[in-house]
């Protein structure tokens, strides 16, 4: 499913990725776990496609086609999905519209025939429920005056729309309640398939209580200092990054 | 003859002045017009107002017609039904049949510009050269439903349209104005509407000339006590086109609402220069201008709120955001404020950027292209300018408008 290997991103000029390797087979669910500045976000947007985050070696591939020479909307068509860390207010774009073109931008681009208006506002609707927003929040300019668990609702909500083949989800944890912990958990666990795969991004354990990983690496320095089981995760939460920062 | 107080007058000024002088004279207002035509000569980028919009240098040269016409038909304006004037080069002439009770509206003599536009060299210009005054008077009490759209045309050379509007007591009337010069033509168009206690105007501009013609398109409306006057514009630009708007709240609380969005790619320039003066208590004006800029396009916004003594209570506030696409485009804007009164509550700001890269990402992550995505947060930056619009048919064209250009933007 998803292949990085020895993956190299600047930033400014400044390397954050070190040669990080990791492959997630489709069906499984891979935690990257590590500590503030350690890359995590570099890594989510590398392989969306952020133009500021350059590859300066190192290959990733999705279902062995080529990741680094798409565009952000080609990899996106391909069925790569990001739940980001800090999703955008747009004022002006109504959500179900944008929502909509979106989703119909990337069938067409697979060649696949649009949804229309009514098969999309049925989905919708009942995606809206599963993620916790109510119809006056999808009636309203994209995340604007939302809270920012609201906002992670929102990702979630595109998540479930887009149904991608595999799905980052950056710190998607950080500033939930309990409730919305659930949610996402829900929505994750819905969305497993033998066929599709995730990659969860966070600092924390607790997210990992919902969504019980295949596996945990660790994030430290710009690479993969160390891979395991769900309990890495635990054992993290005990003895902190400590040990991996100095490592690394 | 007077004494020319121009000194060397460009050949497009020589020619003109020679023009005025030779046309059968109107008395001496005519003649004082021509004067104060002379104390200046066309506006130029050393006069106060005209630094960023230069028409002696734009019409110094010869204009070249080389370059087609941007095409937004006219025919998009059918499907709201208006009924249709055509000012050709000059010469008012009614499309549609019209008899309507309380609606009268033929072609009259051209007449003097209200005082308050006396500083305008082109508006004393248009005074001397126009021959005939489009005239629209709607009577008392009377509401025109359909809207009555006046198309100022100009298809060479040099042209004066004048238009005269009287709205009565309690009428109501909704008026769509294109501008629309090619050909490399020189429009000057004059438009003064008088709007009596309690009338309700809106007011629908569309500028949609081509690359090679300037124009300059003088409006003033004078608003009585429980006037609502509500205006939306947009510009496409021109070799140099200038939509000036002169609002005076003359009497009694009245409320102005402006709206505009200039859109400008190639080397077009537009320029919304507006005067709000508020010369009685109570008045209220809400003004909005967005310009989205790409290539080597330049977009001018110069707005003043004049508040006079017996302005007290004036509310009124002014936005202007530019967009910028490209780093050779242009935004020059000039909000300002002139308050004499001392019980007032007057704002403006007025911001430039570019687009943002993280937004742009993200709707990328999402699925659009990089087309698409800019074109989306243009739309998103654009969108309250015409979701200000009441007439459904009316935003309706504001939007195509929008969407054609967008169509174009790379």
């Amino acid at each position: 499913m998803l292949n990085i290997s020895d993956l190299h991103t600047s930033v400014d000029g400044s390397e954050i990725l070190k040669g990080l390797t990791l492959e997630i087979p489709a069906g499984e669910v891979h935690a990257v776990m590590g500590p503030n500045g350690s890359g995590k976000s570099t890594l989510s947007h590398t392989i969306a496609g952020h133009g500021a985050y350059k590859v300066s070696a190192g290959a990733v591939t999705l279902d062995g086609d080529d990741l680094l020479g798409l565009e952000p909307n080609e990899r996106a068509a391909k069925g790569l999905f990001l739940s980001f860390q800090h999703p955008m207010e747009i004022p002006g774009v109504q959500t179900m519209n944008f929502i909509r073109t979106a989703l119909n931008s990337q069938r067409k681009a697979r060649g696949e025939g649009e949804m229309s208006a009514a098969e999309f506002l049925k989905a919708i609707r009942v995606k809206a429920k599963l993620v916790g927003l109510d119809d006056s929040k999808i009636k309203r300019p994209f995340n604007v005056g939302f809270s920012g668990g609201e906002k992670k609702r929102m990702e979630m909500l595109q998540m479930a729309m887009f149904e991608p083949r595999f799905a980052i989800m950056d710190e998607t944890d950080s500033g939930l309640d309990i409730d919305a912990l659930k949610m996402v958990g829900e929505v994750v666990n819905t969305l497993r398939s033998p066929e599709r795969g995730f990659l969860i991004i966070t600092h924390y354990q607790r997210l990992l209580d919902y969504i019980k990983p295949d596996a945990v690496h660790v994030l430290a320095g710009g690479r993969i200092v160390k891979s395991g089981g769900a309990d890495l995760a635990h054992e993290l939460e005990k003895s902190g990054y400590d040990q991996f920062i100095e490592a690394a | 003859m007077s004494q020319s107080l121009l000194i060397n007058p460009t050949a497009f000024e020589a020619g003109m002045i020679a023009a005025a002088q030779a046309r059968a004279a109107n008395g001496a207002a005519h003649q004082a017009a021509i004067d104060r035509f002379m104390r200046t000569g066309l506006p130029h980028r050393r006069m106060e107002g005209w630094r960023w919009s230069d028409f002696r240098a734009a019409l110094r040269t010869e204009r070249s017609s080389t370059i087609a016409v941007k095409a937004f038909p006219s025919s998009h304006f059918a499907g709201l039904n208006p009924i249709e004037i055509r000012i050709v080069n000059g010469v008012p002439n009614i499309h549609s049949d019209v008899d309507i009770e309380g609606l009268r509206i033929y072609s009259g003599k051209p007449a003097m510009a209200p005082e308050y536009l006396d500083g305008l060299p082109i508006v004393a210009l248009n005074e001397t050269m126009a021959d005939s005054a489009l005239a629209v008077i709607v009577e008392d009490g009377v509401a025109i439903e359909r809207p009555i759209l006046i198309r100022h045309i100009a298809t060479s050379g040099a042209k004066f349209s004048q238009a005269r509007v009287t709205l009565g007591k309690r009428s109501k009337a909704r008026f769509i104005e294109t501008y629309e010069s090619s050909g490399g033509a020189f429009l000057s168009a004059v438009t003064h509407v008088s709007a009596r206690a309690h009338a309700q105007v809106g007011r629908y501009v569309f500028q949609i000339s081509d690359e090679a013609s300037v124009l300059d398109g003088v409006f003033a409306v004078s608003l009585s006590e429980g006037v609502v006057f509500d205006q939306t514009g947009v510009a496409l630009g021109a070799k140099l086109a200038r939509l000036e708007t002169h609002v005076l709240h003359a009497d009694g609380a009245s409320q102005a609402r402006l709206s505009s969005a200039a859109l400008l790619s190639g080397s077009s320039h537009a320029d919304f220069t507006s005067r709000i003066y508020h010369a009685a208590s109570k008045c209220t004006t809400r003004q909005k201008h967005k310009a989205v800029m790409t290539e080597k396009a330049r977009g001018v916004f110069q707005g003043k709120f004049r508040v006079e003594r017996a302005g007290q209570q004036t509310d009124a506030k002014m936005t202007a955001n530019a967009l910028l696409l490209s780093d050779e485009a242009e935004a020059d804007h000039k909000p300002e404020l002139e308050i004499y009164a001392d019980d007032v509550e007057c704002a403006h700001g007025s911001t430039t950027g570019a687009l943002d890269e993280d937004a742009l990402f993200y709707l990328r992550a999402r699925g659009l292209d990089e087309q698409g995505a800019r074109a989306l947060l243009i739309e998103a930056f654009l969108a309250d300018v015409f979701d200000d619009v009441t007439h459904d048919g009316v935003r309706g064209v504001f939007r195509e408008c929008m969407e054609v250009w967008l169509g174009g933007v790379r």
